[in-house]
């Protein structure tokens, strides 16, 4: 019998190894893990049934799982393939290095060569080690359900397919086994159970247990639905491996950042709109400032290339000309000082303006030449400052209307997976219909959002429709991230290259030349290519009020040249229609977004609010101010809350007094367990091993209270035990007096708490069975 | 002072259906109390066991009272007492009886021993060799006597006291555990109190008490107050609650050797009896609580861990009733 536990417990975690299958390939990898934990498992089981303190096995465990690793791993380095020695040793610490490194690498399912299974073997083995040690040793056999969350969490986090039904199942099915085991042991421990005499009672008693699981099932699984959905989840895409594309395989040139769209959802989300960096720049009408560039789209999202990080160090150096630029723009260059905020989380890759010309920044960084993105492979400080001198080029609309088809590109900038909705595609044809250029191509593009909505918590994308064809056709609601992502796509469609690019806006001025960009500034829109300008950036995204409060259109996407002026784009106004891409409305005048502190009003925490919170806001400016109605109810509805556990005990009270008409039997019983409550209530000690007589005897109450106590006492043992029972007394005023008298035998702060927050109603502060005795 | 579990006076008043157990117990205690004064509890467990129609070991060192005990019992109920003083050279015929040859009828005729009488006293029973203690072995439990052939019964009420010293004084047998199984409970006396003991030289300085004390009742009244015992009620939830205490002493781990199922039965019975002195007819967990010591104590062999840690039988009972919960509704 004692050898039951360990081996209970080898059953569950050998029931967890089907976790591993979908992310191993090929062959026999379980075998040697499986090997390990039933030697181990065998060593506990053997060693427990001496009888012994079990403090030595976890160390008998270790050895033995030790000596066995030769024999299974490294046979051919041991003498009689048994006895190991130094070089198995070694070759073994090589084996596992090499399976680290294969399993850290590899893409999921890896493939099972001896490293892999060797890692996976040694793991289990620890496992069931922390495992027997805490199931068996330690008799807490469901800590070991958190050695199981961790296994199920592998699959969850690495695999995309995540976890099958069938083997939650296999591993839930293992737990619950153990946990039957630890029951039956403890129940044995005190004896057989005697059976009852009554008929049939052996099956009540076997259906209440079965409604008690029933029970506390439906509640686990209610609590695993519901509870997901009030906090926060991890996103399986929200972390980026971007390996070297020269040398793939090597560790040490890895970028491992956050997704670009994923970091950006995050910081137009965060609540506080908190400053990301302040500039320092020559420039009157300073440009966006780009991180990342997205050049590949995989149906659902736009996702970056991996970047060249073989180059030299480019910190101080001048950096290549972009794609599609035969010379340096004219105007000279701008200088322009960063300097991250210490509170903004790091970032591996710089954000610049377009084109930077040179970057001095203390580090090792790298230049992307494709995307002309400067990033580190290392991890860079907080707080981080940097000077980019950078050199702008302003196309005209002629130049764009008259480019040639792109041929200095090195990838054409125009694949798309094929599952992409024919629908989409109609659209681009129906837009683009009556265009020439490709530049007219693009604008019409841009234009079609001009009324879409600005909202930074789109409505949910109901479950099985694509996110694409629904903030296109259905809801056209979205934020900087969709209105970038669509246009990009159509316009490759639309036959221009084009991709995302994610950044900053320019922000705010705060004074003189001195530029702040929050939070609330991060920014993602697409990228044109035309052959002879390079890379040109167009603004589908709403800008102002209703949309992207610091975003503007460029100059060179208005085809009628940006001659005019138009009010509309600058005042803060609540339409989307009116964004300034709107084809009558509104280029944004440069000389208007220079200054978004002196004309557009909004400060900079409200300017990413969407236009609910927009009107929400002149609501409660406007009208009459009904907040302290919302106040009153939050204070009821605190103080509702204190009092719900006072309030429940009232009614079980209640619920008790009234059962006090009923047979005597009920009524004493009712009686009884009042009293028990009360004393648990006021922290009184509640011993179930004794007998109500003797509970009487012991609690000291004035002679009133002790003749009440005594009636009610007699009253519950008669109606256990006796016979008949029999109905003497008031137990309705015996139940007051002795509720009185235990509360003033009561300190007041205790009488205070009994009334606040029974304790009664807390079931593991009620009166339990004690331990069960060791076997 | 009160017999029972009562306390203060307020455990209940006393039914119908055992006043005339609890009068007649009152009595018996009275007269044994002007014998032996200041040891409540082990006249308590003493009538108990009288009632329950058990045998009683009583364990202590010389001098303490036990025989005086015993006869002060057997002269308070009007029937026939004997008393056998065992010695290393008494004989198993020596307690059931021997036949003897008639020359003249040319028969044998069987000679009736000590153990033909209602209260049997055997004074220091662990100085006699096993063989004959095993003579008395079943005597106690079948109530009966086989010799040369024939099996005479012997008569209600049979009850044997039996007294020994400590296991380890000198000179002793221990009693094996099939004997010690045999009897329903074990007390041990103790030393009086100092102010009992004052009491004491002031009473037997005049002469012996024992010979001033009458009998109080009669075997016949006992014999129905017995059968009155038998029909206390003892609810399903006792029964089980008597059983999981059993059972708790053979799986405790500190214990080598649990209690018998003939513990049960000598529970249940003395629960009842004890139930029925208390003025009630039903058993309560306090009945078996108070009797869990006596009656099982002196059946168990603790294991090699509670000897290392001095735990007594005695401790380790005491310790089961403390955690086993009583029956009643969760």
């Amino acid at each position: 019998m004692r050898a039951l536990m360990p081996l209970a417990t080898f059953v569950c975690l050998a029931l967890a190894v089907p976790l591993l299958a979908p992310l191993v390939s090929g062959g026999t990898w379980w075998v040697p893990g499986l090997v390990l934990m039933a030697a181990a498992a065998g060593t506990s089981a053997l060693y427990r049934l001496t009888g012994r303190t079990p403090a030595p096995v976890p160390l008998l465990q270790v050895l033995v799982v030790l000596l066995l690793v030769t024999p299974l791993f490294a046979a051919h380095t041991a003498p009689l393939g048994v006895i190991p020695t130094e070089a198995s040793l070694g070759y073994l610490v090589q084996v596992f290095e090499q399976g680290v490194a294969s399993i850290n690498d590899g893409v999921v399912p890896v493939s099972a060569n001896s490293g892999v299974t060797f890692v996976i073997a040694l793991t289990f083995a620890v496992f069931l080690i922390v495992a027997d040690f805490l199931a068996v040793t330690a008799r807490c056999a469901g800590m070991v359900g958190g050695l199981l969350l961790i296994l199920m969490a592998v699959p969850l986090v690495v695999d995309p397919g995540g976890l099958a039904l069938w083997q939650a199942l296999w591993c839930a099915a293992g737990y619950v086994a153990l946990l039957a085991v630890e029951t039956w042991m403890r129940r044995r421990a005190w004896g057989a159970p005697v059976p009852s005499p009554v008929p049939g009672d052996r099956a009540l008693g076997g259906m209440r247990r079965a409604g008690t699981a029933a029970l506390a099932g439906a509640a686990a699984v209610l609590m695993a639905v519901t509870l997901p959905t009030a906090v926060p989840s991890l996103r399986t895409d929200a972390f980026y491996d971007l390996a070297d594309g020269n040398h793939p395989g090597f560790g040490e040139n890895v970028v491992r950042t956050t997704h670009p769209l994923v970091s950006m959802r995050r910081e137009l989300n965060s609540d506080s709109d908190s400053t990301v960096l302040t500039y320092q720049t020559e420039a009157e009408n300073p440009d966006y400032l780009r991180t990342y560039v997205l050049n590949r789209f995989d149906g659902e999202n736009w996702t970056m290339d991996p970047v060249d990080a073989s180059g030299e160090n480019v910190a101080g150096d001048d950096l290549p000309l972009p794609t599609g630029w035969d010379t340096e723009a004219p105007g000279g260059t701008t200088t322009t000082q960063v300097s991250f905020s210490s509170s903004a989380p790091r970032q591996e890759f710089l954000p610049l303006p377009y084109w930077a010309r040179s970057v001095d920044v203390s580090g090792q960084w790298h230049v992307d030449e494709d995307s002309h993105t400067v990033f580190t492979t290392g991890r860079p400080p907080t707080g981080l400052s940097f000077t980019v001198e950078s050199n702008r080029r302003a196309p005209g609309t002629g130049d764009l209307e008259e480019a040639g088809s792109p041929h200095s590109l090195p990838t054409d900038h125009l694949e798309l997976p094929r599952d992409v909705d024919p629908s989409v595609q109609d659209l681009t044809d129906s837009l683009t219909e009556d265009t020439g250029s490709a530049y007219e191509r693009a604008v019409a593009i841009q234009d079609h959002f001009a009324d879409f909505s600005y909202d930074l918590r789109p409505p949910e994308v109901p479950a099985g429709s694509d996110p694409l064809t629904h903030f296109l056709f259905e809801d056209r609601i979205g934020y900087c991230e969709q209105f970038a992502g669509a246009m990009a796509l159509m316009a490759r469609q639309a036959g221009i290259p084009a991709r995302v690019a994610v950044g900053y806006t320019q922000g705010e001025r705060a004074h003189g030349d001195r530029w702040v960009v929050t939070s609330g500034d991060a920014h993602a829109w697409p990228e044109l290519y035309f052959e002879g300008s390079g890379w040109v950036r167009f603004e589908p995204t709403p800008s102002s009020g209703g949309g992207q409060g610091s975003a503007s259109a460029p100059e060179h996407t208005d085809p009628s040249g940006g001659e005019g002026l138009d009010g509309d784009s600058g005042s803060p106004s609540p339409s989307p229609s009116e964004s300034p891409s709107s084809p009558e409305g509104s280029e944004a005048p440069e000389e208007e977004t220079q200054g978004p502190d002196e004309e557009s009003a909004p400060p900079g925490a409200d300017e990413d609010l969407g236009t609910e919170a927009g009107g929400a806001r002149t609501d409660s400016s406007g009208g009459p101010d009904l907040s302290w109605l919302v106040h009153a109810g939050g204070v009821l509805t605190a103080l509702l809350l204190l009092a719900l556990p006072a309030l429940v005990r009232a009614w079980v009270r209640a619920a008790r007094r009234s059962a006090l008409a009923r047979a005597p039997g009920p009524a004493a019983h009712a009686a009884w367990r009042e009293v028990r409550d009360t004393c648990v209530d006021l922290g009184l000690p509640w011993d179930l091993s004794e007998s109500p007589r003797a509970t009487a005897a012991r609690l000291e109450l004035p002679a009133e209270a002790r003749g009440a106590l005594w009636r009610l006492a007699l009253a519950e043992e008669s109606a256990r035990y006796a016979p008949e029972p029999v109905a003497d007394g008031k137990p309705r005023e015996d139940l007051r007096t002795v509720h009185a008298a235990l509360a003033a035998s009561a300190g007041r702060s205790t009488r205070l708490r009994a009334a606040v927050l029974p304790r009664s109603l807390v079931p593991w502060k009620r009166p339990r069975p004690e331990p069960l005795p060791a076997t | 002072m009160s017999l029972g579990t009562q306390h203060d006076g307020q455990g209940g008043g006393v039914h119908s259906e055992v006043r005339e157990v609890v009068t007649v117990a009152e009595r018996i205690r009275g007269a044994i109390e002007t014998v032996i004064e200041g040891k409540p509890e082990v006249l308590r467990v003493t009538l108990t066991v009288l009632l329950a129609e058990g045998h009683l070991l009583i364990e202590d060192v010389p001098g303490v009272g036990k025989t005086m005990l015993a006869k002060a019992l057997g002269r308070a109920v009007d029937c026939s007492v004997q008393r056998v003083q065992f010695t290393p050279d008494l004989l198993p015929s020596d307690i059931t009886g021997v036949s003897i040859y008639h020359q003249d009828r040319h028969e044998f005729e069987f000679n009736p021993g000590p153990v033909f009488a209602n209260i049997v006293l055997g004074d220091e029973i662990n100085r006699a060799s096993p063989k004959t203690q095993s003579a008395l072995l079943e005597c106690m439990e079948e109530r009966q006597v086989s010799a040369d052939g024939r099996t005479r019964p012997l008569e209600r009420p049979f009850m044997v006291v039996a007294t020994q010293n400590p296991g380890d004084m000198e000179g002793t047998y221990a009693l094996p555990e099939a004997q010690r199984d045999r009897f329903m409970a074990r007390v041990s006396v103790g030393y009086p109190a100092p102010q009992d003991e004052l009491d004491m030289i002031d009473s037997h300085s005049a002469g012996s008490p024992l010979d001033a004390l009458a009998p109080v009742t009669s075997a016949a009244q006992l014999r129905a107050l017995a059968d009155r015992v038998c029909e206390v009620h003892v609810a399903p939830g006792m029964r089980r609650y008597v059983v999981d205490l059993i059972n708790a002493t053979r799986t405790a781990p500190e214990l080598h050797l649990g209690a018998s199922p003939r513990a049960t039965l000598h529970l249940v019975r003395a629960a009842r009896a004890h139930a029925a002195l208390d003025g009630r007819h039903y058993v309560v967990p306090d009945d078996v609580q108070a009797l869990a010591v006596p009656v099982l104590a002196h059946r168990l062999l603790p294991g090699p861990e509670a000897r290392m840690e001095r735990l007594t039988p005695e401790q380790i009972v005491s310790r089961i009733v403390a955690r086993l919960p009583v029956p009643g509704p969760r």
